[in-house]
């Protein structure tokens, strides 16, 4: 493979005509989206558009303890209100329907299996702020709140634990059957970081908390189902992310086969970013009402609700971290232990506590390593995905060790750094913990972003002299880079892992490895131009116009001859979906290969058609051609011929296989259910950061980056996708928090206390790429869709810490988000 | 679980409400509780105002009310009895998009696009008072829009593009 230059960091954008016209290939150019017209417009129909004639609201009753017993609930007055139609609770639930899938159903205790069971509404005891207790059902929403503030609830409050570190003690247990509040955990030990610890010159340890954000997408969850009556089915439109793989919290919870509760999610969502994955009580509680009162019932979650209770909330984790180092300034052990308090109920995401394993050493060589964490239950909102599942805290931790072991062995950040960084000539290269990074060289990336560094230090940002006066008025100025890996493209198999014999799975063979393949489909329409059908589902990533993008170069047409749609939960197979980083790989290996189908399907029809073999046809430009020149057949033709047959030749679908399934090298893994990320995005950040010692704000005067996703299939999505990252990056290293008082009541509950970075709080950000292709993959595409909420808040941190350097403060950067008081904190504590 | 209607209930009270909406007079009756957003979205059908929040911060449902923008759910539809109001979809002309939108498209300045009306709609306010803002200007003007997508990098390329193209005469 090679490693090409730095780019130029402008992407390369075409306008449409120009690519249409001059293009000799539409995949690499920043093409134009396709799904742009229609939101600019106003028109683009997302999730609260949906309103079906006849439909009623629904509104939620939603518990204001984060603790407590539900001793009653009156909902006369409700039922009395004349617009009202229908009230649910627990006891209407149980009755008919089945709890919620969760990510750990049952849990080892003293007295057996006890199973840890959510329902959509809270029974006998509610557990969170937020939690829906009752739902209403009424003409409008403004009336479903009438009705839903005439329930009178009874609670009788108990002791709530809100901090994951306190729930470990177990004083408060937020479920008294199970008797623990720590539902799973794991150590995993990867080659022998025991003799390692023992025998290394040096052993730093460090503490780091990483606050509980989430994504918080400008578009809140919401549903429109409808029961038919006749066929006893739902149709359930809403904006779930990955509705081809999750379907089953709303089918299971309904006890309802999957062919018969059809999800479908809207072209547009405003935004999911992994949050939206788990929004099944919603559509659960819209498709009971539905079936009940035998109308469409639409429920749009309001930002209070969705900020406090909405089942949405990330990673919350705290770390200690401790690296063996030897005085050469090796790397030589790397011991990780973090508890991550997921909230209330183990939801789906249970696994994003082991997904940092794909990344476990990041861009350093270190063999010996210990992985331990444990899952903790409390009384707040439980957890979902949120872009980067939990590598993003554990990168940041990592970096924070390794600046602590810099200082230790007295040398240079930067240059420690370097010395340890995984070579090219080691790539492919298989981490301790059995995950392979593709290809890249990181060395380069790091001299790269230092030659930028340098630059700003010759007259720019950071001139010794501009430091120095800078710091006379108490404002420190620094950067600290470092390489660091997105890892692409999750393999299935492992997702369970904590619902498996983890024991059974060291003797576990190759061949029970089950992996899922992204399903594609295209047609020839009438008019010769084409159709390909999505089996997943979008919120933003331009999955409309990759696809037509790369299928106009495998079908030599234009993009603007092919239209792309989605399929729903019935019409797709199951199969994952838009997550993970997969989108770029999956649907551009899905893509070449129905294409490759529809041509050679196009041809046999042709040859079939003029009687000749299958030599005496080729595909050309849209066209099949006789090669003895005689006759040519277009798209619009071969549609027409085909139209009689029984079986349709010009409508065709394709699995894309996992990419790693068809490399040995990732066996061990597999097999052992290691998380599997077969490609290894990576890059180099330098926010030059400017921390006021006298307010502790931190400002990000400019932020550089150098990056590498392989072949870049549409050059503006990926910028636009690093962007995005990096910009939430910065809202989580700087503003976002989901802070809680000891009684578990949630202090934000709105956009004006959960900080989203405005224009005002992202710097200026300046892009370089490289390009190494990734070896494993049909067009040597790398995933790119985490990558910037993964390294730019380990970034900023580092460079927080570069910058108060010389005031000698202990770790000023442990503690995620760094917001001005605990800055001030630290600069206090180092003063005395 | 499910109740009959009883009692002498009449509905709501509602208030008789016009507003020229994007060159077309609306007459409504409304509750007085009804939030703007809402009537611009339900009573007028034109979902490109977007309801992100319903607090005033996220900006997703700016429209322009006599000439300014503001946030469409901090007011009530009764508020706005007898006044012009601006939305996205008045902007493009003869299937021709407007050149802020365009500039939006060219410049990759959305992604999933809900807070995208609000953004075009802030645009527009900001080259109207300021034809040729500078990066600082174009931060100051937009800083009442949140996007959660594109990080603004190109949002301000296209503001910027906008600009040039609007001054070219358009």
């Amino acid at each position: 493979m090679s490693t090409q230059q730095p780019t130029d960091a402008e992407p390369n954008v075409e306008t449409d005509a120009d690519a249409e016209s001059e293009s000799e290939s539409f995949t690499g150019t920043g093409l134009p989206r396709v799904e742009d017209h229609r939101i600019l417009t106003g028109e683009a129909e997302y999730i609260h558009d949906v309103t079906p004639e006849s439909c009623l609201h629904m509104a939620l009753v939603r518990s204001m303890h984060a603790h407590a017993e539900i001793v009653d609930i009156d909902t006369s007055e409700a039922e009395d209100h004349p617009e009202c139609e229908l009230v649910l609770t627990a006891e209407d639930v149980k009755e008919q329907y089945n709890p919620m899938p969760t990510g750990i159903p049952e849990v080892e205790t003293d007295d057996g299996v006890e199973p840890l069971e959510e329902w959509s509404l809270a029974g006998d005891v509610a557990r969170f702020v937020g939690e829906p207790v009752a739902a209403v059902f009424a003409t409008n929403r403004y009336v479903a709140e009438d009705a839903a503030d005439l329930i009178d609830v009874e609670y009788d409050t108990k002791e709530a634990v809100a901090d994951g570190m306190a729930a470990r003690e177990d004083e408060v247990v937020v479920h008294e059957s199970v008797g623990t509040n720590v539902i799973d955990g794991e150590r995993i030990e990867f080659g022998d970081p025991e003799t390692t610890f023992e025998e290394a010159d040096h052993v730093v340890e460090g503490e780091y908390s990483w606050g509980r954000i989430s994504g918080v997408p400008l578009e809140t969850a919401g549903v429109v189902a409808t029961y038919d009556d006749e066929t006893d089915s739902f149709d359930i439109d809403c904006n779930i992310q990955l509705h081809t793989l999750v379907d089953d919290t709303i089918y299971e919870t309904l006890g309802y086969d999957a062919d018969d509760v059809r999800v479908n999610v809207p072209a547009d969502v405003g935004g999911s970013y992994g949050t939206k994955i788990a929004i099944h009580r919603y559509c659960c509680l819209a498709a009971m009402a539905s079936k009940e009162l035998d109308r469409p019932i639409k429920f749009v979650e309001d930002r209070i609700e969705n900020l406090q209770g909405g089942d949405m909330h990330c990673s919350d984790r705290e770390y200690r971290m401790r690296m063996a180092v030897d005085d050469d300034g090796t790397m030589c052990g790397l011991d990780v232990w973090f508890v991550d308090d997921f909230g209330a109920f183990p939801r789906y995401p249970v696994n994003q506590v082991l997904k940092p394993l794909s990344v476990v050493t990041n861009s350093y060589a270190i063999d010996d390593v210990v992985y331990e964490y444990e899952l903790a239950l409390t009384n707040k909102t439980s957890q979902t995905a949120y872009r980067g599942f939990g590598v993003d805290p554990h990168i940041y931790a990592l970096e924070m060790i390794v600046d602590e072991a810099a200082r230790e062995v007295g040398m240079d950040p930067t240059e420690f750094r370097r010395r340890n960084l995984i070579e090219p000539d080691q790539m492919p290269y298989t981490l301790p913990s059995k995950n392979i990074y593709d290809s890249g060289d990181y060395p380069a990336t790091l001299e790269r972003i230092q030659e930028i560094i340098d630059d700003e230090r010759d007259g720019g940002l950071l001139d010794p002299e501009v430091v120095g006066a800078k710091r006379e008025e108490g404002k420190y100025r620094g950067v600290q880079p470092s390489v660091i890996i997105e890892p692409g493209v999750s393999g299935s198999d492992w997702t369970d892992r904590q619902r498996s014999d983890r024991e059974e799975l060291e003797g576990r063979s190759r061949e029970e490895v089950a992996e899922l393949p992204e399903h594609l489909r295209a047609e020839l329409r009438a008019d010769g131009t084409v159709r390909a059908s999505l089996a997943t589902d979008s919120s933003g990533q331009g999955h409309q116009t990759l696809v037509s993008q790369l299928l106009a170069d495998e079908l030599e047409i234009l993009p603007s001859d092919i239209e792309v749609d989605y399929l729903d939960s019935v019409d797709a197979p199951t199969e994952y979906g838009s997550a993970a980083s997969r989108m770029a790989v999956m649907l551009s290996g899905a893509t070449v290969g129905v294409a490759e189908r529809l041509l050679e399907n196009a041809e046999e029809l042709a040859a079939d058609h003029w009687g000749v073999s299958s030599d005496g046809v080729q595909y050309r430009d849209g066209s099949v051609e006789r090669v003895d020149g005689d006759d040519s057949l277009s798209l619009a033709d071969l549609a027409d011929i085909d139209a009689d047959r029984d079986e349709r030749l010009t409508q065709v679908s394709y699995n894309y296989d996992h990419p790693a399934t068809d490399h040995e090298e990732f066996d061990e893994a597999f097999r052992r259910k290691f998380p599997v990320y077969p490609t290894a995005a990576f890059g180099a950040n330098a926010p030059i950061v400017e921390v006021d010692v006298e307010t502790g704000e931190v400002d990000i005067l400019k932020f550089y980056t150098v990056r590498d996703c392989g072949t870049m299939l549409n050059p503006m999505i990926v910028e636009g996708q690093a962007h995005g990252g990096i910009a939430q990056g910065v809202g989580a290293a700087l503003l976002e928090e989901f802070g809680y008082e000891d009684d578990g009541q949630p202090q934000a509950i709105t956009l004006f206390d959960y900080l989203l970075p405005s224009i005002e709080n992202v710097p200026e950000i300046e892009m370089e790429h490289t390009v190494t292709p990734s070896p494993y993959t049909e067009t040597g595409a790398k995933g790119v869709g985490e990558g910037g909420m993964i390294d730019a808040p380990a970034s900023i941190a580092t460079s927080i810490n570069a910058a108060l350097d010389p005031l000698e403060i202990d770790e000023p950067a442990d503690r995620i988000p760094v917001a001005p008081d605990h800055l001030r904190k630290k600069v206090r504590d180092a003063d005395q | 679980m499910s109740t009959d209607s009883t009692g002498d209930y009449d509905g709501p009270v509602t208030e008789e409400i016009s507003v020229t909406v994007n060159g077309e007079t609306v007459t409504a009756e409304v509750e007085p509780r009804l939030k703007l957003s809402d009537f611009l979205r339900n009573e007028c059908g034109l979902h490109g105002v977007r309801v992100g929040c319903e607090h005033g911060v996220c900006g997703a449902c700016t429209v322009q009310q006599e000439g300014r923008t503001v946030k469409s759910c901090l007011s009530y539809a009764v508020q706005a009895d007898g006044m012009e109001i601006e939305t996205v979809e008045g902007l493009a002309e003869d299937g021709s998009l407007h050149p802020i939108q365009e500039a939006f498209h060219e410049t990759h300045a959305l992604q999933c696009g809900f807070c995208t009306s609000g953004f075009v709609m802030a645009t527009k306010e900001l080259l109207e008072e300021n034809p040729d803002p500078s990066r600082e200007e174009i931060e100051t003007g937009l800083a009442d829009n949140i996007c959660r997508c594109t990080g603004y990098q190109n949002i301000y390329e296209a503001v910027e593009r906008a600009a040039d193209r609007m001054e070219g005469g358009e």
